[in-house]
């Protein structure tokens, strides 16, 4: 098993909550719940002990830049302080565009964040308007230029498909700006409707490309990438080379990881558990016995058919896939005559083809 | 055993006077069971709390459907106004059109009847062909209205209703709230001077009735016999006047509430039972008649009718790895149930799994929700079938009894199907809707007349073929619950009739072949497609569904290939949610059934036999 440690760093609160997201965040808090959160994250990080080199660390949400620069940094610090972080640890920051400004960029940065992860999801203004995000196609182009000033080299963007009212045109216009924008990592998400979400409750009155179009859009959003030098190294996910993200493929590859703050998710030691979904729960247990090392809230314990499955489910999402041995070479062909998938030195590996469908196909694998 | 000894009647609890042996006829919800209980209640044969179920009907299936499937005896003691105890004997009755034959021998058993009329909703359809057959076996009915206790209850309707439909007296009809347990004596008393003792002579060749038998494991088979003549004791042998078949009784006794009471003897009028370590329950069947065999009875009670299966279908387990507990399940329901046949059936869509034969659609219900229930099973059925006779060409008659064994078009010389007589009694307002339902199943209208000025009984020729889906369940829904409906068979008639084929990915999925008129099979044909394509999920290919007849498509519809089933986002690490959801995806194949490369669900099996659901 590999040795190295990822971290995540869950900030929950967001200015406004996107129409299409489901995941636990809070529209913004007050001061004093926002300086709790910090300290309660920061007693987390200090609860655990480990010599395990850490690789990668990233901070998600929620738009973590809400929570205060000094705050995020002295989380950083926190972490840096506990944890052997390897010299060429990626440190991600997810942010939007209107969150950012260079001063509080070029911070981030001298702090050690080395990588930004940006939603843009469109350069359409309309479609962002749609999609509830707080910023026009200009905002997010002077953002980038900050962070680009800020000296980020490792950038990522997520671009949304299949938005209501989305056009091939204007979706081709996205993708195009995300890759004149030179990031060298993009991550393209097909919009699902997830429950309770405005977007389901409105589900009705929501003008959703009919599936023929959303096909097109994804296929012709990794034609124009592959164009662009950008490898589709992962069901979402296109990098060029040198900057494939190494915390996600670090999720992939069954590493493990330690996950701080409401609603984080950790993989260790063969368990796999979670924190507390509420944000004043999670406040309130971190001055109690919550975070000795040994009293998360379990979740699961891995089997070895979990890890086996796990092992397929997730290397299926990446293209290096997973080893072809006999029995999976007897279940797969017709996965591989009907164009899903491919074996490649040995691995079986799902086509662009595949990755649509690829739940159906690990379903039947595991 | 010389005649010389049996000068009997030696027990000197034995008066012939003293016995009443009833039954009690209800529609379904009328209050059967209650009133039964508040008899026991009353009398002492049970304690109130253990009333919390009710007693006569013993499996839990029935006491949700509200409905008794097979016939118990309870024997009870009764101090009457008049200073004698008197030995009763209960006789429940099956309530449901698929057992008419097992009510006859019921009411075979019995000198009178309780009718009981719901005073809010009057006579019903199955009230009515019951007391009918009360009626034809000389039973003396004493009708009871019940349910006073209600605010909408109408004792006078009631009571005129049983005069002018049913053509007794109801005068002075007792009128009780078995629910309340009001005026249960009435009914008592009813029961000591209006019906008669029964009539026989202890000591002439026993002549007993079987109406009813179980299977025990100790005991072996437990014979519920009505002795009509002579005397059944300990040791004695008998012989099943029909199945030939004799045994040495190793037990004798009466029916109390919750066990069997050992007696050395039951004697002519008695009702009880008999045990003589019968293996099988097919050699006790319901309507022989039980004998000695070295002094029998001249001739067989009348009446005897072997039951005949009516409507087959095909169950098979829906992990087919369960096969064997499919089978070990069955085989212990007909220990029981000798009227449900089974053998071994192979489907190329379904595997292995058993060809089953039902009384009637009911009667498949019930066996298929205990098959669930008590046994844990997860099934799937194919569609019911009726038996078809067929002139085939070169081959002379056959009867089919699975649309699989149906042969091609031009194979058939002619064909025929069963037909029942239907009587249905509905509210008048629901009458032309109704009308149209027989309509639309090939209904040859018959006659219609007014009860009353608010409801109508209709009579309908129909074809068994037709009522055997929904047809209840369609006159339910059309009726908001109120029309009822009972059905005898009338034999066979010719009738254009196909076998409809369907067609998954090309390939003839057995399973779900059915035989229709051939009037209907476009209908039938399209809305089956339709009905599979929406409960067939999307796989990775297209999947064209077909319906054909003969090799001539008919029909086709398309499940369009899946175009995206993807997680794409994993919020903070959250790998097991990932997890869960292709879980279930896993746990939802496994309710599916591969068949060529395309996956049907079970729903798919299912939602073709529930076809005419709005």
């Amino acid at each position: 098993m590999k040795n190295n440690l990822s971290v995540y760093v869950h900030i929950p609160f967001c200015v406004r909550k996107c129409n299409y997201c489901a995941f636990y965040s809070l529209p913004l808090c007050d001061e004093r719940v926002m300086r709790d959160y910090t300290e309660a994250l920061i007693r987390q990080i200090n609860s655990i002990k480990t010599e395990r080199p850490v690789t990668s660390v990233y901070f998600g949400g929620g738009t973590p830049p809400v929570l205060g620069v000094g705050a995020l940094i002295s989380v950083l610090e926190a972490i840096k302080a506990g944890f052997r972080l390897s010299d060429d640890c990626e440190i991600t920051l997810e942010a939007n565009p209107e969150s950012v400004s260079l001063p509080d960029l070029k911070d981030y940065r001298n702090a050690g964040f080395n990588r930004i992860s940006m939603g843009m999801q469109s350069s359409n203004d309309r479609e962002l308007a749609i999609l509830g995000r707080r910023y026009d196609l200009s905002r997010y182009k002077s953002a980038v230029r900050a962070v680009i000033d800020a000296g980020f080299e490792n950038r990522s963007t997520d671009i949304i498909f299949g938005i209501p009212e989305q056009t091939i045109e204007s979706l081709e216009k996205s993708v195009m700006t995300a890759v004149d924008s030179g990031t060298p990592h993009i991550s393209a998400y097909s919009l699902s409707i997830e429950k309770n979400t405005p977007f389901y409750n409105n589900r009705d009155t929501l003008i959703l490309p009919d599936e023929d179009t959303e096909e097109e859009m994804y296929y012709l959003l990794c034609d124009i990438l592959k164009k662009h030098d950008y490898s589709h190294y992962e069901i979402s996910s296109f990098a060029r080379e040198g900057f494939q993200s190494r915390h996600n493929l670090h999720y992939w590859d069954c590493g493990e990881y330690i996950g701080f703050g409401t609603a984080a998710h950790s993989y260790c030691k063969g368990k796999r558990f979670s924190n507390i979904a509420d944000v004043n729960e999670y406040i309130s247990l971190s001055t109690g016995d919550y975070f000795s090392p040994t009293d998360f809230h379990v979740q699961r314990y891995l089997s070895d058919t979990d890890k086996r499955e796990e092992a397929i489910m997730l290397g299926l999402r990446t293209d290096r896939g997973i080893r072809a041995d006999d029995e999976l070479l007897a279940k797969s062909k017709k996965y591989i005559d009907g164009g899903f998938a491919k074996i490649e030195n040995g691995r079986f590996i799902l086509t662009e083809k595949g990755y649509r469908v690829s739940n159906i196909i690990i379903a039947a694998l595991i | 055993m010389h005649d010389a000894e049996r000068i009997y009647v030696t027990d000197s609890m034995y008066d012939i006077k003293k016995i009443r042996n009833f039954s009690i006829i209800a529609h379904i919800d009328h209050g059967k069971s209650t009133l039964a209980d508040r008899i026991l209640e009353y009398t002492k044969a049970v304690t109130p709390r253990e009333v919390s179920a009710q007693m006569l009907d013993n499996m839990e299936l029935e006491r949700e459907r509200g409905i008794t499937i097979k016939a118990r005896a309870v024997h009870f003691n009764y101090l009457a106004d008049d200073g004698n105890l008197y030995d009763f004997n209960l006789i429940d009755t099956p309530g449901h059109v698929d057992f008419g034959y097992e009510v006859s021998r019921s009411l075979t058993a019995c000198e009178g009847a309780l009718l009981i009329v719901d005073a809010t909703q009057g006579i019903q359809a199955q009230t009515l062909a019951n007391a009918y057959m009360a009626i034809d076996n000389d039973l003396e009915i004493i009708p009871v209205i019940n349910k006073i206790d209600l605010a909408s209850a109408d004792i006078e309707m009631a009571k005129r209703e049983v005069e002018e439909i049913i053509g007794i007296p109801a005068d002075d009809a007792p009128c009780v709230s078995a629910k309340l347990g009001i005026n249960i004596r009435d009914v008592l008393e009813k029961i000591v001077t209006d019906i008669p003792c029964p009539k026989g002579d202890a000591n002439t060749p026993l002549k007993a009735l079987v109406f009813d038998s179980y299977y025990d494991a100790y005991k072996g088979v437990v014979v519920y016999i009505r002795v009509l003549e002579g005397c059944i004791r300990v040791d004695d042998t008998v012989r099943m006047m029909h199945t030939g078949a004799e045994f040495d009784v190793v037990e004798t006794g009466v029916l109390s509430t919750f066990n069997l009471q050992q007696r050395d003897a039951l004697y002519a009028g008695e009702v009880g039972y008999f045990t003589a370590s019968i293996k099988s329950i097919a050699d006790t069947e319901v309507g022989d008649t039980v004998t000695l065999a070295n002094r029998p009875t001249d001739k067989a009670l009348p009446g005897f009718k072997k039951s005949v299966p009516m409507v087959f279908s095909g169950i098979y387990p829906a992990d087919g790895a369960r096969y064997g507990d499919l089978k070990d399940a069955l085989e212990k329901l007909h220990l029981n149930d000798a009227s449900l046949l089974f053998e071994p059936e192979t489907s190329a869509a379904l595997g292995f799994g058993f060809r089953c034969g039902f009384l009637g659609l009911l009667h498949m219900e019930v066996i298929e929700e205990r098959l669930e229930r008590e046994f844990n099973l997860d099934l799937i059925t194919t569609a019911p079938s009726v038996i078809y006779e067929l002139d085939i060409k070169n081959k002379g008659i056959v009867f089919i009894d699975n649309p699989t064994n149906f042969p091609s078009p031009d194979e058939i010389e002619t064909a025929a199907e069963p037909i029942v007589k239907a009587s249905i009694i509905t509210p008048a307002a629901y009458v032309g809707s109704i009308m149209e339902l027989c309509q639309d199943r090939r209904g040859i209208f018959i006659d219609m007349k007014y009860i009353d000025t608010d409801r109508a009984e209709l009579h309908y020729e129909l074809p068994l073929n037709e009522i055997i889906y929904d047809f209840f369940d369609a006159l339910k829904s059309r009726s908001k619950g109120y029309a009822s409906l009972d059905y005898e068979h009338i034999g066979y008639k010719p009738s254009k009739l196909v076998k409809l084929d369907i067609l998954i990915n090309g390939e003839v999925v057995d399973a779900l072949s059915f035989i229709v008129h051939s009037d209907k099979a476009y209908a039938r044909a399209r809305r089956i497609v339709e009905k599979l394509r929406d409960n067939i999920p999307r796989q990775l290919f297209e999947i064209p569904v077909q319906a054909a007849i003969g090799g001539k498509i008919i029909a086709r519809e398309t499940v369009k290939a899946m175009r995206k089933d993807v997680l794409a986002k994993c919020y903070g690490g959250d790998i097991t949610r990932k997890k869960k959801l292709l879980e279930k995806q896993k746990e939802g194949k496994k309710r599916m059934r591969t068949f060529g490369s395309v996956e049907i669900p079970q729903e798919a099996f299912m939602a073709v036999l529930k076809l005419d659901e709005e």
